[in-house]
């Protein structure tokens, strides 16, 4: 079954993939498959990461120095591409996420307004 | 800007970053394939699914190239290598595509150098734009619109116009210098003091003269750098140094700039005071004058004509001749003259020459881009978006232009050597050069070239759908739609070789009826120069002298004869005077105009001009109170048609009372005073002994030699200066160089549209052949099951050959169209010839038809005898 048709999906926004990435590597340096799987599971399988757009964003992110990439080996003995939050990087996940976290107060508000309550 | 540095970095380790991007995709798929596993999947089908699930592993690569930002450069000069490699591939194909951008682009390039030199690059003047000449309008009188002005109107018109903020006037003039070095003639112009602020041109060093010395009759002199770097070594010291002009002081006030000429030549060196003697203001008859105004900034030169040409007809208006309107002409438009008309001709002609080879090379490249099916089918499923297969195809095509460029401004070079006899003698400096416009035209023009070349096939090429690619495999796939395109680029191809053919054509006609022009001399093995009489004020010295210097000269080895003339024969255009015939009242004057020559007794002679009737001058002829004249055919004609000239008398102007009667002894056949291309007129040829109420002095000599005319000119110099070693001569030319200069604009623009006119016949018959050859390679199954359903090979040729047939047709057609519209432009330069039309558009049809045929005949045949066993088998 093609993924892409799962009803329970729900699409990227713009920008958003970069904000998730940052956040999953606050927990500690990670590589680029255990990042999408950490996305996957956290969202309860409702986001998918392509990997189309993880990895052009990861080296996107690396280019503009919010992340750092070493070679590492991974838990199962594997060598493996681990990225890190950079000083940088962790300033702009609050400024991310402070946007983001206005944004959606901002959409909340306007799908549900108090004033209006249910007549509809 | 760290950014940026990191993103430089990488582009160094490039190929490390590669092979880490290959490491960690790699990583992930081993990742995703080991959970697969663990989810109970076979290895083998972990693997795949793994795979799958990643998607297109290029299109990830590329595009996390994309965000180390270089991609797109690494992009480009991979495309660029594959195309060079493409090129080494199919070395035929690209020496036939280079060649032919070559041809079209080195075309173009040498063109526009010349149309930059002559109608584009700035005059050496202030705002040349506000320039123009204005000649009296005797088309009336004259039959010229363009007649020299005089003195007299110039400071009418400078006292009353209200268009100029300035009208300077300049005569021709004499300079012999000499005392240090060799007597020399240099060219010089008498001009008025203004000239120098009309023009807005300053001297580099010194000053220009005044008023004040202008009026005065001030002996100064500004001359030109030329003259100042050759004769006076440069010296720094050369302003208020006294020089020896026609044996009288001059002091030289000033030097002009390097690169700075004016009309009539750019070969004048010097420019005295024009100094204009009281009566010669009040004169309406002395025509010799050139005059060069500058426009009001606010006025358009319409509005200025028509003010002109009222207040010409106001100033003239009492002149026994009657009043005239004059006929105002930009400068540069002046100066151009004919050359101007050739070059924009050429110009189209070199347009539609490289539209001919785009269209060409765009064929081909269809071609191959369809025989390229398989591997644009290849590159999509390998991940090659739209934009990017786009991208390849123009890319490969801007490295076809790159080298035909070079290739082709390797070509422009010798072509402009041979431009640059086309810059009129009127225009400085001659030296066309490969300068950095030049360049950068042609630049353009190529990379024009190979967006308009390779666009298409790229469009064509990205469109192909993959299955279909792939099914066909290397046989590569066109649908009837591209036929279409192909076919209607056959169409333009022929069209513009069929109007280029014809426009060849009639150049050609015009240029042969130029040159086979009865000039009325015998014009090889005649040598020309001039002896200035300037110092030979006295006539019976003159005479004396001139006499003398034809002895010497005749008694040189290998000369049969020797002459004098006023003015070299086919050089000059004026030097004329008003006459009147006995019986006709004074005020017939003002209609009567005929050339006049001074010449020595052995002219006509000399130069092997034809007697109609009478007899050519004598011994007998000496100076007299009752002189004679030989009169020209028109002369004859005009005035005394169907009867004899012989023994009727005539009398000049401007001498009343005082002026001899001179009786008509001889009709000589036309000669071409004036010029290969000007028409004759009325002429009377007068013999010098008898010319003593005249200031025309016979210093042109015409030297008949039985050896080559130019190996005597050592030996002529001595002679000369055996009789006066102070004596320069000037201008020493054979006849046969003095034509081939007249010749030179029609016989460059008619050489060089001939040559395009072939190649575009040869370019435009290659793509008929390709394109046909291509067709039948495409159809090869298709005849063949024709053919194992009977079809003979007959049919099969006669099929292939209508459609080409039918292709040159459409195009001859719209071809003679376009021949008809560019034909109109081109009358001005057949020099007053009316070509025959019909001739040559069927000429040019038929050669058209004929090499279109055979491009046909031989892919046809190969169809014809496709064999039908083969073809199939090939299935």
């Amino acid at each position: 079954m093609n993924r892409r048709d799962a009803p329970s999906q729900v699409e990227f926004l713009q920008g958003t993939l970069d904000l998730l990435i940052l956040r999953t590597l606050l927990a500690g340096p990670s590589h680029g498959h255990a990042i999408a799987r950490h996305i996957q599971r956290t969202s309860e399988e409702l986001l998918q990461v392509e990997t189309g757009s993880l990895y052009p964003a990861l080296h996107r992110l690396e280019a503009r120095g919010w992340i750092s990439a070493s070679w590492a080996l991974s838990d199962k003995g594997k060598r493996a591409r681990f990225y890190r939050l950079t000083a940088l990087g962790r300033k702009q996940l609050v400024a991310e996420r402070s946007k983001w976290e206005a944004f959606s107060r901002a959409m909340l508000l306007v799908l549900n307004p108090a004033d209006q309550g249910e007549t509809q | 800007m760290n950014s940026f540095f990191r993103k430089l970095r990488w582009l160094a380790q490039r190929h490390a970053k590669d092979a880490e991007l290959r490491g960690e995709i790699q990583f992930h798929l081993d990742e995703d394939a080991k959970e697969l596993r663990e989810r109970g999947l076979a290895e083998d089908d972990a693997r795949w699914a793994a795979r799958r699930e990643f998607g297109n592993v290029a299109r990830v690569k590329e595009s996390v190239r994309v965000e180390w930002g270089w991609a797109r450069l690494e992009q480009l000069a991979r495309d660029a290598r594959f195309g060079m490699r493409q090129i080494g591939r199919n070395p035929g194909f690209s020496a036939i595509a280079i060649a032919t951008l070559a041809v079209g682009i080195g075309g173009i390039a040498a063109i526009f150098s010349a149309v930059y030199a002559v109608l584009i690059r700035p005059l050496p003047y202030a705002n040349a734009d506000r320039l123009v000449m204005i000649w009296d309008d005797m088309s009336k009188s004259e039959g010229d619109p363009r007649f020299f002005s005089t003195p007299a109107e110039w400071t009418e018109w400078r006292r009353l116009n209200t268009v100029f903020t300035d009208l300077a006037c300049s005569q021709p003039s004499n300079a012999i210098l000499s005392g240090d070095g060799e007597p020399e003639e240099v060219p010089a112009r008498k001009v008025t003091w203004n000239l120098f602020s009309v023009l807005g041109a300053k001297p580099v060093l010194g000053r220009v003269f005044n008023q004040d010395e202008d009026e005065k009759n001030v002996r100064v002199v500004v001359i030109s750098h030329g003259l100042w770097q050759r004769r006076f070594g440069g010296s720094p010291n050369i302003v208020g140094r006294k020089i020896s002009v026609n044996d009288e002081a001059y002091e030289i006030v000033g030097v002009m700039p390097r690169g700075f000429y004016f009309m009539p030549s750019r070969d004048i060196d010097m420019w005295m005071p024009a100094s204009f003697p009281p009566d010669l203001r009040r004169n309406f008859t002395w025509h010799d004058a050139q005059i060069v105004a500058r426009l009001k900034s606010e006025l358009t030169l319409e509005q200025a004509r028509q003010s002109m040409a009222a207040l010409s007809m106001r100033v003239t208006a009492n002149d026994f001749r009657g009043p005239h309107s004059v006929t105002m002409i930009p400068l540069r438009e002046q100066m151009a003259g004919k050359t101007q008309a050739a070059l924009i001709v050429l110009l189209w002609a070199s347009a539609a020459l490289l539209l001919i080879c785009c269209v060409n090379l765009g064929n081909l490249l269809l071609a191959r881009g369809a025989a390229r099916g398989r591997e644009v089918a290849l590159r999509t499923a390998l991940g090659a978006g739209r934009g990017r297969l786009i991208a390849q195809f123009l890319t490969e095509s801007l490295v076809f232009a790159g080298l035909g460029t070079v290739a082709g401004l390797a070509l422009a070079m010798p072509a402009m050597r041979f431009l640059e006899r086309l810059v009129p003698e009127a225009m400085g400096a001659t030296r066309l050069t490969l300068d950095w416009r030049v360049l950068a035209f042609g630049i353009a023009a190529s990379v024009a070239a190979a967006l308009a070349v390779g666009l298409v096939p790229a469009l064509n090429g990205a469109r192909l759908s993959l299955e279909d690619g792939l099914r066909n495999g290397g046989r590569g796939t066109t649908g009837a739609r591209s036929y279409w395109f192909q076919h209607s680029l056959i169409v333009v191809e022929t069209a513009l070789a069929a109007a280029l053919l014809i426009c060849g054509g009639l150049l050609l006609q015009g240029f042969q009826h130029l040159s086979n022009t009865n000039l009325g001399i015998r014009t090889e093995k005649l040598l020309t120069f001039e002896t200035p009489l300037l110092r030979y004020k006295d006539f019976d010295r003159r005479v004396a002298f001139v006499n003398a210097e034809l002895d010497k000269v005749r008694g040189i080895p290998g000369v049969t004869n020797a002459s004098a003339i006023s003015r070299i024969p086919l050089t000059v255009t004026d030097g004329s005077r008003f006459y009147l015939l006995a019986g006709q009242s004074p005020d017939s004057f003002s209609k009567q105009i005929a050339l006049t020559r001074v010449v020595s007794r052995s002219y006509f002679t000399t130069v092997g001009a034809q007697l109609r009737e009478g007899r050519f001058f004598e011994t007998s002829d000496q100076k007299s109170q009752s002189p004679v004249v030989i009169v020209n055919e028109s002369f004859a004609n005009r005035n005394y048609p169907g009867r004899s000239p012989l023994g009727e008398r005539l009398k000049f102007e401007r001498l009343g009372e005082k002026g001899y009667w001179y009786t008509i002894v001889g009709v000589v056949k036309e000669i071409r005073e004036r010029g290969v291309a000007e028409e004759s007129r009325p002429a009377i040829y007068r013999v010098h002994e008898q010319a003593d109420q005249t200031n025309d002095l016979p210093s042109g000599i015409v030297v008949r030699t039985v050896v080559e005319p130019a190996s005597i000119i050592p030996a002529v110099r001595q002679a000369i200066w055996a009789v006066d070693r102070n004596q320069p001569l000037a201008r020493i030319r054979t006849l046969e160089d003095i034509i081939d200069r007249q010749l030179s604009t029609p016989t460059q623009s008619t050489a060089l549209l001939g040559a395009f006119a072939v190649l575009a016949l040869l370019l435009a018959s290659i793509g008929l052949y390709g394109v046909l050859s291509y067709a039948v390679a495409q159809r090869t199954h298709e005849i063949g099951v024709r053919m194992a359903l009977g079809a003979t090979s007959g049919n099969v040729l006669l099929s292939f050959g209508r459609r080409g047939l039918a292709l040159t047709l459409v195009g001859l057609a719209t071809g003679l169209a376009l021949a008809a519209i560019a034909a109109r432009s081109m009358t001005s330069l057949l020099y007053g010839f009316r070509p025959n039309y019909l001739p040559t558009f069927t000429v040019a049809s038929l050669i058209l038809l004929l090499v279109a045929a055979l491009a046909c005949f031989v892919p046809a045949c190969r169809a014809s005898r496709v064999n039908p066993v083969i073809a199939l088998r090939n299935e």
